[in-house]
């Protein structure tokens, strides 16, 4: 069943309209904790825990918006993303800890480095399709977590080995906001970036090489170069945010600059949103980390689980995050931006639609 | 009736324990003490050590009505989040505790990765964290003012083995040192390999293995091609107990054997049986020590608390020793303070020097405690003795270790 126009438009204004109060409740929630507005008592509407957890959202949106260059515009699985944040993580820790650069400096070396990485690896590695492609990336997302681990020189580690990288704490005022806007400025440059892909030569080139890759190179697009490019474009994204995180978390070891599972994360939440859109992964990145927060007992509220003790609620937690994987793929296979952003209508019928599309 | 009469007997007790704490004047706020840990996940087991220890003296303290502060009891509240052994869910947790709970002071994780996360927390809210289970020097070499270790350095694990051996005869004189590539124990070996040279002790093997090996045949096999005298592994359970095996299949006869991790745990005698005898361990604290605390309880009394309140699991580990030292020294500074302050609790830390049954709890500039000494255990037919220091030993250690045939 098509949605009517006017529904199409109900649903289209709702959701611009709730994510417009989000989003601007988000940005402008920070500034109540500033001197000014504590001593004109303004209520305070954000601290340090709020900005702890709104600054992971945020990281979220970054990583995810920029999986979906290569995953969902080019449609490329790419399963080892993480790679690129740790690339990024190190990248700024180094420099900022052993060659004493000031961290504003030492910033933008990590998208840099995390693109030319990516475009070295890529060019082997983009040759591969489908499930060849997803388990050699994520090969590579391990593997340079190990390397950054192990590689010593005259027996001592060159990247701090085990012990991981600890840089100085950042001296500025109000360091939990000013973390928090950094990280908001990268999702506002993933956004932008997606948005031009969108509309650009270069976009319509991956969207046709995700639709048909000897079709797309018949048609004279440099399938190679493309490809490349969209991977470096992501890895820059990625690592950016990874830069932005080695300050912030001022600790860094290869546990936290390479987690597994943000890889899973990353693409499940593009997933959740809408792959191929501009705003679809950074709703389902908001969406999905937010639940991922409340499961694991961090968020303010908090409520119990029926028949689930306190020890076992993180086990459970990964049973509800499996379980909504396989939901959202099974009967929202192009998220909930679908229907929120005013395409088609949730309904009973779209569901089943889903069903037998499927094919189960 | 007789659960009637029960409850009423119940209701009375609480009405009296009521009266009696709010009555006084001499009842303040509630403490809270914050601590994230892993009760889920790869560090549950000594996660759960670690809470076994701050609850000890969670009880002890609230009997008694709490900390004194000022002729103020405060009673005490630990509140514990579970960050399902994730660092970085630990310093998520961190800051819901300092900002959510309102926590006072803050009490360690468990593992050095968290720690060393908390570390940063603590530090940017400027709450002390007292901690017991994060023993890399790394933590301590950032220059932070609010996190205090109680417990000995990783680099001093082993040395307390290389102080007992330079007091042997025959001197033993060569040391072959296999270590797992985690940061704790490479920080133990690099401690034994700057240390040995100045008991007179040559290291002629440094072999470095994947944390978490289950084969160590070839490292074993390096270490009897060297013909080390003592054979030292810093590491954990499952690796001592590798090698332990692989050196009596290659009759590797040194004269010491020496684990970091492992030969404490009752684990380790069970899985090898009568070839755990002769083992030499390092240690935090043992059930023989002999400290004359100036609070708190006696080694002995803190035995036997533990197995009230734990039955069935055999004696406290030193991990849950060193967890209660960190609430002993929380409350010793707190007392000291005078106040709730966290500033002046922190000063209070820096400046303390105070024995209890762990051992002396002194901080460094740093602030982890370099002045308590590790112990050295020996399995002594199937059971540990603590045989180094001589000052807090219950026997002599059994030297040279017999040769695998002649056991």
């Amino acid at each position: 069943m098509i949605a009517t126009a006017d529904s199409q438009r109900r649903w289209r204004r709702l959701f611009l309209i709730v994510g417009a109060i989000v989003a601007a409740y988000a940005l402008l929630a920070p500034l109540t904790s500033l001197d000014a507005a504590q001593s004109a008592n303004v209520p305070l509407l954000a601290d340090k825990f709020w900005f702890r957890i709104a600054t992971y959202v945020v990281m979220f949106v970054v990583m995810a918006t920029a999986w979906n260059i290569i995953g969902g515009i080019t449609g490329y699985a790419a399963f080892g993303n993480v790679a690129f944040f740790g690339i990024g993580a190190y990248t700024t820790g180094m420099l900022i800890a052993k060659a004493k650069w000031p961290f504003l400096v030492a910033l933008p070396l990590a998208p840099i480095l995390a693109a030319l990485f990516a475009a070295l690896v890529g060019l082997p590695l983009l040759r591969l399709r489908g499930h060849y492609f997803a388990v050699a990336s994520l090969g590579v997302g391990v593997a340079v977590g190990e390397l950054v681990q192990n590689i010593d020189y005259n027996g001592q580690p060159v990247f701090g080995g085990a012990s991981g990288l600890f840089l100085p704490i950042y001296a500025v005022g109000h360091r939990g906001l000013f973390f928090f806007y950094l990280m908001c400025g990268a999702a506002a440059i993933a956004i932008a970036v997606t948005w031009w892909v969108l509309r650009s030569r270069f976009g319509y080139g991956l969207i046709a090489i995700r639709e048909n890759e000897e079709a797309a190179a018949v048609l004279g697009v440099n399938t190679t170069a493309y490809k490349v490019g969209a991977f470096a474009l992501a890895a820059a994204l990625t690592g950016l945010a990874g830069g932005i995180f080695s300050q912030w978390n001022v600790f860094i070891n290869q546990d936290n600059a390479f987690p597994i599972e943000y890889n899973v994360q990353m693409i499940l939440m593009a997933l959740l949103g809408g792959t191929g859109t501009v705003f679809g992964p950074a709703a389902g990145a908001v969406l999905l980390q937010l639940l991922i927060q409340f499961l694991g007992g961090s968020l303010p509220i908090s409520i119990d689980l029926p028949f689930v003790s306190t020890e076992a609620r993180p086990i459970v937690a990964q049973v509800i995050l499996g379980l909504l994987l396989v939901v959202v793929v099974i009967f929202v296979p192009r998220g909930v931006i679908d229907f929120f952003g005013g395409r088609t209508r949730l309904s009973l019928s779209y569901l089943r639609r889903s069903l037998r599309d499927t094919s189960l | 009736m007789r659960r009637w009469a029960l409850l009423a007997a119940v209701a009375i007790a609480a009405i009296a324990c009521g009266g009696s704490t709010t009555g006084g004047p001499t009842t303040g706020s509630t403490i809270v003490l914050g601590a994230p840990l892993g009760l889920t996940g790869s560090l549950t087991k000594e996660s759960i050590l670690t809470q076994q220890g701050y609850n000890l003296w969670q009880d002890w303290i609230n009997a008694r009505g709490g900390i004194v502060v000022n002729n103020v009891k405060h009673p005490v509240t630990i509140k514990y989040y579970d960050d399902t052994s994730n660092a970085n869910q630990s310093a998520v947790l961190m800051q819901k505790l300092i900002t959510e709970d309102k926590a006072n002071f803050l009490l360690g994780p468990y593992g050095s990765a968290a720690t060393a996360t908390d570390a940063a927390i603590a530090e940017q809210n400027e709450i002390p964290m007292v901690e017991a289970n994060g023993a890399a020097q790394s933590i301590f070499n950032q220059g932070y003012k609010y996190t205090f270790g109680v417990l000995s350095p990783a680099n001093k694990y082993l040395q307390g083995v290389i102080d007992m051996a330079a007091t042997l005869s025959p001197k033993p004189t060569t040391i072959a040192m296999l270590s797992a590539d985690d940061n704790f124990s490479l920080e133990v070996a690099e401690g034994v390999n700057t240390y040995a040279a100045t008991k007179g002790l040559n290291v002629v093997l440094y072999k470095k293995y994947k944390n978490g090996a289950t084969n160590l045949s070839a490292e074993v096999q390096a270490a009897k091609a060297a013909n080390a005298d003592i054979v030292l592994n810093s590491g954990h359970l499952q690796e001592a107990i590798a090698i332990n095996k692989a050196a009596k299949e290659q009759k590797v006869n040194a004269k010491i054997f020496a684990y970091s991790v492992g030969p404490s745990t009752p684990d380790f005698i069970t899985a090898l049986g009568k070839d755990a005898d002769y083992v030499y361990g390092g240690s935090q604290w043992t059930p023989q020590v002999k400290y004359t605390p100036a609070f708190y309880l006696s080694v002995a009394e803190y035995v036997a608390a533990y197995k009230a309140k734990y039955p069935g699991l055999g004696d406290p580990d030193y991990h849950v020793a060193e967890s209660t030292a960190a609430c002993l020294a929380l409350q010793r500074a707190i007392e000291k303070a005078g106040s709730l302050d966290p500033k002046k609790v922190r000063d209070a830390l820096a400046a303390l020097d105070v024995t209890v049954f762990f051992g002396q709890v002194k901080f460094d500039s740093r602030g982890i405690n370099i002045y308590k000494p590790m112990v050295v255990e020996q399995i002594q037919n199937g059971a540990h003795h603590t045989v180094f220091p001589d000052s807090v030993a219950d026997a002599k250690p059994q030297y040279p270790t017999p040769a695998w045939d002649q056991r």
